[in-house]
């Protein structure tokens, strides 16, 4: 199987903090991986460093075939950064709608402004996308009349309207009420069911459990453990992942 | 189910009639400032009536005011109006596109552009008004460069509101999330697009009220534009037919009238337009 991102010998460095640690990960085509770790472990970052939201300090990402090596600067650079970008997709904790917009323009921003796609044509596709997350019936609302729940359900469609090959999300049900989780939760699945490519950051185990084909641990930088969700959850190597998971199993009690 | 609903209903007309008491509460004491004010109107007009009042031993003698003159030059002075008005929209105009401008700069990473940001606001927020609108009028003709009034008048006008409305757009353009601008570059826009896309639209609703009252503000300070003479806007037309006839109290009253009056109308247009925003909150 081919991989779609390929990250080598990454390192991030915030100053003098040393947040990501030589790492290296291959995500295949069509794999839901699921990073998990306590909070401060870099996983957002590593997530982030993925689409160039956080510039690595080293190392090389890879997404798609497009090679792009951290630290470096210039047009060239830029170039590759902005063709990573248009493959993939990333849905944000704070949902980050544009709140100017309603839930169709939300959608179909990016198709005509980045890609430059006639309006017909991306409204369709929009429409599309929003009946998929169950959003369509909201189409000319605006953000601020929505549910969390549904505010991420729309940033998951105008992420998908772009036609990413891979989608990151980060930690996209943690801003909201328990109640609503579920909703999210579901969208995602049918997403991961569709085939697509997905890196999530969560603390939901029962998601990881259930959708990820791959659950990565990280903790001080560096991924700790790495593996199918039902030996990891079974069987977890390292003591910081059996902390990690015995402090879950503790709250789903509660 | 049956019994939860009928508790709902209970608990909102509870709410309901809460309400109802705040809003009633509400009318009567906005009736009450309204009727103050109409006695305070009424206080104001019969001190300039010539009237006077006798309570107990106490006489009041109100004002006398030349009716006469007032008739006779009320549409030379309402003549001004327009003037004031035209002169108070271009500048805004220009004040709108300078503070924009100068805002940006005050962002900007590139050391050239932000000091010149911060050094024109500097410059005219450390100078009077009065020196700036002189200074276009009397001393760069001295330099050959003669503009005409209405010119010279919106140049510092314009100069002056804009520095100091840089910082409503700064603020505009800070209210504007970070996580705004990550969305829109994981969508894949490029710097200048994330701008025009998404933070000037938001920073510019942002910035509609304050600039509403700016524009207020500005009606009243073109009246210093009338010192050089050269833009016949109300409070010029007000002096020249004052000091000429020796009824400067009758002529300043009549600018005065005209200048409340367009702020109220332009206040109440600015209350209206910020309710329509705040509805419309994206």
């Amino acid at each position: 199987m081919t991989s779609i991102v390929k990250i080598s010998n990454l390192e991030k460095y915030f100053g003098r903090l040393h947040v990501l640690k030589n790492i290296s990960l291959e995500v295949p085509e069509r794999q839901v991986v699921c990073l998990i770790g306590r909070s401060g472990s870099g996983k957002s970052t590593l997530l982030r460093c993925i689409n160039f939201l956080e510039q690595p300090s080293k190392g090389t990402i890879e997404v798609d075939g497009i090679v792009v090596h951290g630290g470096e600067r210039g047009r060239e650079n830029r170039q590759l950064v902005h063709d990573v970008r248009l493959k993939t997709g990333m849905v944000f904790q704070e949902f980050n709608l544009f709140p100017h917009m309603s839930v169709l323009e939300n959608v179909i921003e990016g198709p005509i402004t980045v890609k430059g796609m006639d309006r017909e044509k991306a409204i369709k596709l929009g429409e599309e996308h929003l009946d998929n997350v169950g959003m369509l019936f909201k189409r000319d609302e605006y953000p601020n009349r929505l549910s969390g729940g549904q505010k991420q359900r729309v940033a998951i469609a105008r992420a998908l309207t772009m036609e990413p090959r891979v989608m990151l999300f980060d930690e996209p049900t943690s801003a909201l009420d328990p109640e609503l989780i579920g909703e999210v939760l579901n969208v995602m699945k049918r997403v991961a069911k569709e085939g697509m490519t997905m890196i999530v950051v969560t603390h939901e185990m029962g998601f990881a459990r259930e959708v990820a084909d791959r659950v990565i641990v990280m903790a001080e930088g560096e991924l700790i453990e790495d593996a199918r969700p039902t030996d990891l959850f079974s069987n977890p190597k390292d003591p910081r992942t059996k902390a990690l998971i015995d402090r879950y199993r503790s709250g789903e009690q509660q | 189910m049956g019994i939860f609903s009928g508790k709902e209903q209970v608990q909102k007309s509870q709410a309901e009639l809460l309400y109802e008491v705040q809003m009633r509460k509400e009318r009567h004491f906005r009736a009450n400032v309204g009727l103050s004010w109409f006695i305070l109107l009424l206080i104001l007009i019969l001190a300039f009536s010539g009237q006077s009042l006798t309570i107990g031993s106490v006489t009041f003698r109100g004002i006398k005011v030349d009716t006469g003159f007032i008739a006779n030059n009320l549409s030379f002075i309402a003549g001004g109006l327009g003037e004031t008005i035209r002169i108070s929209l271009m500048s805004i105009a220009l004040a709108m596109i300078l503070a924009l401008l100068a805002a940006l700069g005050r962002l900007s990473t590139f050391p050239p552009i932000y000091a010149l940001s911060t050094f024109y606001v500097s410059l005219i927020r450390g100078t009077p008004l009065y020196l700036q609108i002189f200074f276009f009028f009397l001393a760069l003709p001295q330099l050959g460069i003669i503009l005409p009034g209405l010119i010279a008048g919106v140049l510092a006008l314009g100069l002056n509101y804009g520095a100091y409305m840089s910082e409503i757009f700064r603020a505009g353009l800070s209210s504007v999330g970070k996580g705004q601008r990550e969305a829109a570059i994981a969508l894949g826009m490029t710097p200048s697009q994330t701008m025009r896309r998404v933070v000037l639209p938001q920073a510019l609703r942002f910035a509609i009220p304050p600039v509403g009252n700016e524009f207020i503000a500005m009606t009243k300070d073109s009246a210093l534009v009338s010192a050089t003479g050269f833009v016949h806007e109300l409070m010029w037309r007000s002096t020249k037919v004052g000091r000429a006839q020796f009824h400067n109290l009758e002529a300043l009253i009549m600018a005065a009238i005209f200048y409340w009056g367009m702020t109220m109308i332009l206040s109440y247009l600015q209350s209206r337009l910020e309710t329509r925003l705040a509805k419309g909150d994206r």
